[in-house]
């Protein structure tokens, strides 16, 4: 909330370059210096004692449901200049005659925690003046002392800094001597965070995460290209300490070589077959469908914010409406190990489970809280299916709204075995495409795809012929999964992170990931992106 | 310019009861405290930023939620012997705070030391006053928004319409402090904002009507509703038309998305990429020194933008936090009927390409100036074109010409023969503001806009050949 990326990026930059200035014997020594802990909680409070005393509080004041969380996050980043950041976080949110209210605070005390929890049902009440307005929360399981955490096997922050940086610069000697003035550029940041959740029903838990991210470019060749699997994904540093990062770096490097022994052509602009890797298939689906489920953005809940959705009458397009070619199923959970907005209980305390939001190309289902479930009542009834949230309530911190966010999302693979490689061969011509930048309107119903770097390619008899300059994609969402032809086979299932899932006024984001593997695609019109009419 | 030094004690009451966020004696003795737990010399700085919330969203014609949120930003910088480091905490607590210290320090340890490019500037005491407390915003209680938003949403739901929409107070106030820097510079300041789209509830018409100011009194919101739901039903059922090049009727929102690009590049000569941006003219072969368009005619010379932290109807903070340090902002003519006069750029920029020793910041506030055709006006003299309520989804292609993409958003109806003809289909345009601002045919009266964190005052803007790329489905 602090550090914006940017800056975290731009400071790194400065590291990077001032690593290739100085040859590595110059570099200051690195002290050893003991694990910190967390630094904020020095007086120790307890966050179960304080969300039951604000869930009574909210309680006493005449809320029918109330539920409290406490967040407490710890980030550390290697960067110029390194940084730490911790921030606490209590929120109560409190249900009155169907109206909603919340409050939060930085600070964990008894008293503040009682004023939240009465502070929210105060908010509640000044609009439950109003029309009466109906909330049904469902019944859900109790959760009682449940206590998970996110797998982690080697902790950062118990981790020596140094190490760390000391690895880092060991991958930067070792890539300064492939030559070819290839150099590289690194930034790493952890986070961890606590969560505490008790609700008026009863139900309490505590959840820990371990979140890494690791970016590491390789600058070769007047190009920028990036490793694409160390994260952010939910683990400790054994993601970067484990992975395959000098193969990587090498194999990028191969790429970068037969890249530019390409030749370079305009864009012409047409309708082609495209071959999507999986970098593109991600940012596809989170722009279309993975916003245009959300429940609530479908029924007008953020048509003052980010906008509506394509998927504009729920109750009528379920069952019915084609979101895509048969080929597209595309499921929701919340459950994969290491992706982003995995969780073993959401925001409200609903364990969430695995959903199909497109089954064999058939709008199936959206993105449910325990409020907007109640919504679709009738399209469960017919199903035969109980109307129970999917555990799609999520906010960044306990200082924000629980609102309801995107879960992680996971395209089911083609039947085949098929990879990239196989697919590019199977092409007679068109284009392939690494990464695009899809840009939507507000409802997500079309868009533009600008090509970030150097990353469409002419495809002639299965091969890569010429890189393609200039060329943007122009798209409805529908239209473009409803020409999907083929896709990858599970061997090429790829877990990415989304990006963001951005709702509320004023916004809030949460991640989460995604599980693609590369398509193919017909009638993709291809446009020069900077030609005006 | 006149100056008023904003240490003085302030038109402001931070009334008895508990106080939502910190105030300058708050600050200044959560610094000392702070500068007493540094050991091993150097220097210590704090940056604050303690902000209260009071807000309300609807949507489909009820409140969907009402909340008040607190939140502080502390973050704290130790520099000893050039290498420094930072970290951030909300606590304000002795125990968390030492703690906070002992992490920068023992981060100072991590031995990254990089030799500190120039020292840091003077710390300037004086600062412009700006008008941005307002405490009747203050004090607006929850009972008062939910009163305001039922009143807006009425008109909608009469109509059979449907109302989202967004209504938010907040106070926030900003500090720093350090061991270099005298004594805490504090100020406080206000925010009001309000919003609402009225959709037709077949999703065939959509009309957005939204302002902000540090003051609510300065918002007139059941105007907004009158606005948003007009817009609504004069934007139903729209006819599409081919894309192309069309004269087009921007009402401030729309010009504003456009003239915060061209506000957004003044400090693009900066950045270390390849794209400087629209006003750099390239490198000098001999001194290897940025040259830019200064004193260039860039723009329509109707064209004035200027920046002015006094300027009642802005209302910024008088200074940047940015980086840790701390810089005024000062008054600025950047663009003079038409021609370029002044850039904006940060304090390494200043030292290595200007030899000054301070930089220029840009708070992205402008006042831009317009002219006297009435909207009326500008569609009567219209034989075929568009008007347009905002545009949406705004990016960037080129930073170099900016050159834009976005869509049109609550609102666009097609112009014939000095008459509003029918409501049409949202389109995407690919243009830029440097083309549309030198294709300039009216402008009109220059009034504030919603833009919450940069206040803004644009003129609606009539212009020739708009370029529009695509037609969109999105209603």
């Amino acid at each position: 909330m602090t550090i914006d990326r940017r800056d975290f990026l731009r400071h790194a930059t400065r590291v990077a370059a001032l690593g290739a200035i100085f040859p590595r014997s110059m570099l200051p020594r690195l002290v050893r210096v003991p694990p910190p802990a967390g630094w904020s909680v020095a007086v120790d409070p307890d966050p179960a004692a304080l969300a039951a005393t604000a869930v009574d509080a909210a309680r006493g004041a005449g809320a029918a449901y109330a539920d409290v969380r406490l967040t407490f996050r710890q980030w550390r980043g290697f960067g110029w200049p390194p940084s730490e950041l911790e921030e606490m976080g209590m929120g109560a949110r409190a249900l009155v005659n169907g109206y909603w209210g919340f409050a939060s605070t930085p600070y964990w005390t008894p008293d503040e925690a009682a004023r939240v929890g009465r502070e929210a049902v105060a908010q509640a009440k000044a609009n439950a003046l109003g029309t009466q307005r109906v909330v049904e929360l469902g019944t859900i399981p109790r959760v009682s002392g449940g206590e998970w955490s996110s797998p982690m096997q080697v902790d950062p922050f118990a981790l020596a800094p140094g190490e760390v940086a000391d690895w880092m610069d060991g991958l930067r000697g070792w890539a300064s001597e492939l030559g070819g003035g290839l150099g590289i550029n690194w930034t790493v940041g952890f986070v961890k965070e606590r969560r505490t959740f008790a609700s008026s029903e009863g139900s309490t838990w505590g959840q820990t995460f371990h979140t890494t991210s690791a970016s590491v470019g390789v600058d070769y060749k007047e190009r920028r290209w990036g490793l694409d699997f160390l994260g952010p994904a939910q683990g400790g540093w054994e993601i970067v300490q484990r992975a395959p990062v000098r193969d990587g770096i090498r194999r990028i490097k191969e790429a970068i070589d037969e890249d530019v022994a390409l030749p370079e052509k305009p864009v012409e602009v047409g309708r082609y077959a495209v071959l999507f890797d999986v970098g593109a298939m991600a940012a596809l689906l989170a722009q279309t469908i993975g916003y245009a489920t959300e429940l609530d953005r479908a029924l007008g809940y953020e048509a003052n914010a980010g906008g509506t959705s394509y998927l504009n009458d729920p109750l009528a397009m379920l069952g019915s409406y084609r979101a895509g070619a048969p080929a597209l199923t595309v499921t929701a959970n919340r459950g994969e190990p290491g992706a982003l907005a995995t969780v073993r209980w959401d925001d409200e305390g609903v364990a969430p489970e695995s959903f199909t939001l497109v089954k064999d190309g058939v709008l199936a289902d959206f993105q449910t809280t325990r409020e907007s479930a109640a919504w679709l009542a009738p399209w469960y009834e017919k199903t035969g299916r109980p109307a129970r949230s999917h555990g799609c309530a999520s906010a960044p911190s306990a200082l924000d709204l629980t609102m309801q966010h995107t879960p992680n999302l996971a395209l089911q693979p083609g039947a085949g075995d098929a990879d990239f490689d196989a697919l590019l061969a199977g092409m007679p011509d068109g284009l392939a495409i690494r990464q695009v930048r899809p840009e939507m309107d507000q409802q997500h119903s079309s868009g533009v795809g600008l090509n970030t770097s150097n990353s469409v390619y002419e495809v002639k008899r299965g091969k890569r012929v010429a890189v393609v300059k200039g060329a943007g994609m122009l798209f409805r969402a529908t239209d473009l999964w409803r020409n999907l032809t083929a896709l990858a086979g599970a061997k090429s299932l790829r877990w990415l992170p989304a990006g963001q899932s951005e709702k509320g006024e004023p916004s809030q984001t949460t991640p989460y990931s995604l599980g693609v593997v590369p398509g193919v695609f017909k009638d993709i019109t291809i446009v020069d992106i900077m030609r005006k009419a | 310019m006149s100056r008023a030094s904003t240490r003085d004690a302030r038109p402001f009451s931070l009334a008895a009861e508990p106080r939502r966020f910190l105030s300058r004696d708050d600050c200044e003795a959560l610094a000392q405290r702070v500068i007493g737990f540094a050991r091993g010399g150097g220097e210590t700085l704090l940056s604050i930023t303690s902000e209260w919330t009071g807000e309300l969203r609807w949507a489909r014609n009820r409140a969907t939620v009402a909340g008040d949120r607190r939140g502080n930003v502390i973050r704290i910088t130790r520099a000893i012997d050039g290498a420094r480091a930072q970290v951030s905490t909300n606590q304000t607590d002795d125990e968390t705070l030492a703690a906070a210290v002992r992490a920068a320090e023992r981060l100072l340890r991590l031995g990254r030391t990089v030799p500190t490019d120039f020292p840091d500037p003077p710390v300037p005491h004086e600062y412009p006053a700006t008008h941005i407390w307002s405490e009747p915003t203050y004090a607006q209680g929850a009972d008062i928004r939910a009163a305001a938003a039922r009143a807006l949403v009425e008109p909608a739901e009469r109509a059979g319409m449907l109302s989202a929409g967004y209504l938010g107070v907040m106070a926030r106030g900003s500090a720093l402090v350090g061991t270099n820097s005298g004594p805490a510079m504090y100020t406080p300041q206000t925010f009001a904002e309000c919003s609402m789209t009225v959709r037709d509830p077949k999703g065939t018409g959509s009309g957005w009507a939204g302002l902000s100011s540090y003051d609510w009194g300065r918002i007139d919101a059941p105007a907004l509703a009158a606005r948003a739901l007009e817009k609504c039903l004069a934007s139903r059922n729209p006819v599409a038309i081919e894309p192309g090049r069309y004269t087009l009727i921007m009402e401030p929102q729309a010009t504003f998305a456009l003239a915060r690009l061209v506000v957004g590049s003044l400090d693009r000569i900066t950045e270390e990429e390849k794209q400087l941006g629209p006003f750099a003219a390239g490198i000098d072969p001999f001194t290897g020194l940025r040259t830019t368009k200064l004193g260039r005619k860039v723009l329509d010379a109707r064209i004035t933008i200027e920046h002015d932290p006094m300027d009642p109807d802005l209302g910024v903070v008088p200074f940047t936090l940015e980086n840790g340090g701390i810089q005024p902002y000062r008054r600025a003519t950047w663009v003079d009927h038409g021609v370029l006069t002044k850039l904006a750029y940060d304090r390494g920029y200043a030292l290595h390409q200007r030899m000054e020793n301070e930089g220029f910041p840009n708070s992205g506030s402008f006042r831009m100036s317009g002219g006297d055709s009435s909207m009326e006006e500008m569609i009567r003299t219209t034989r075929r074109g568009l008007l347009v309520t905002r545009f949406s989804n705004v990016v960037v292609l080129d930073w170099n010409s900016v050159l834009a993409t976005g869509v049109t958003r609550d609102g666009l109806w097609l112009i014939e023969n000095g008459k509003i003809s029918r409501p049409v289909k949202n389109l995407r345009f690919t243009e830029s503001p440097m083309f549309a601002f030198n294709a300039i045919e009216q402008l009109g009266p220059p009034e504030r806009v919603y833009s919450p964190e940069a206040p803004a005052i644009v003129p609606a803007v009539k212009v020739r050949d708009f370029s529009f790329t695509s037609t969109v489905d999105a209603i």
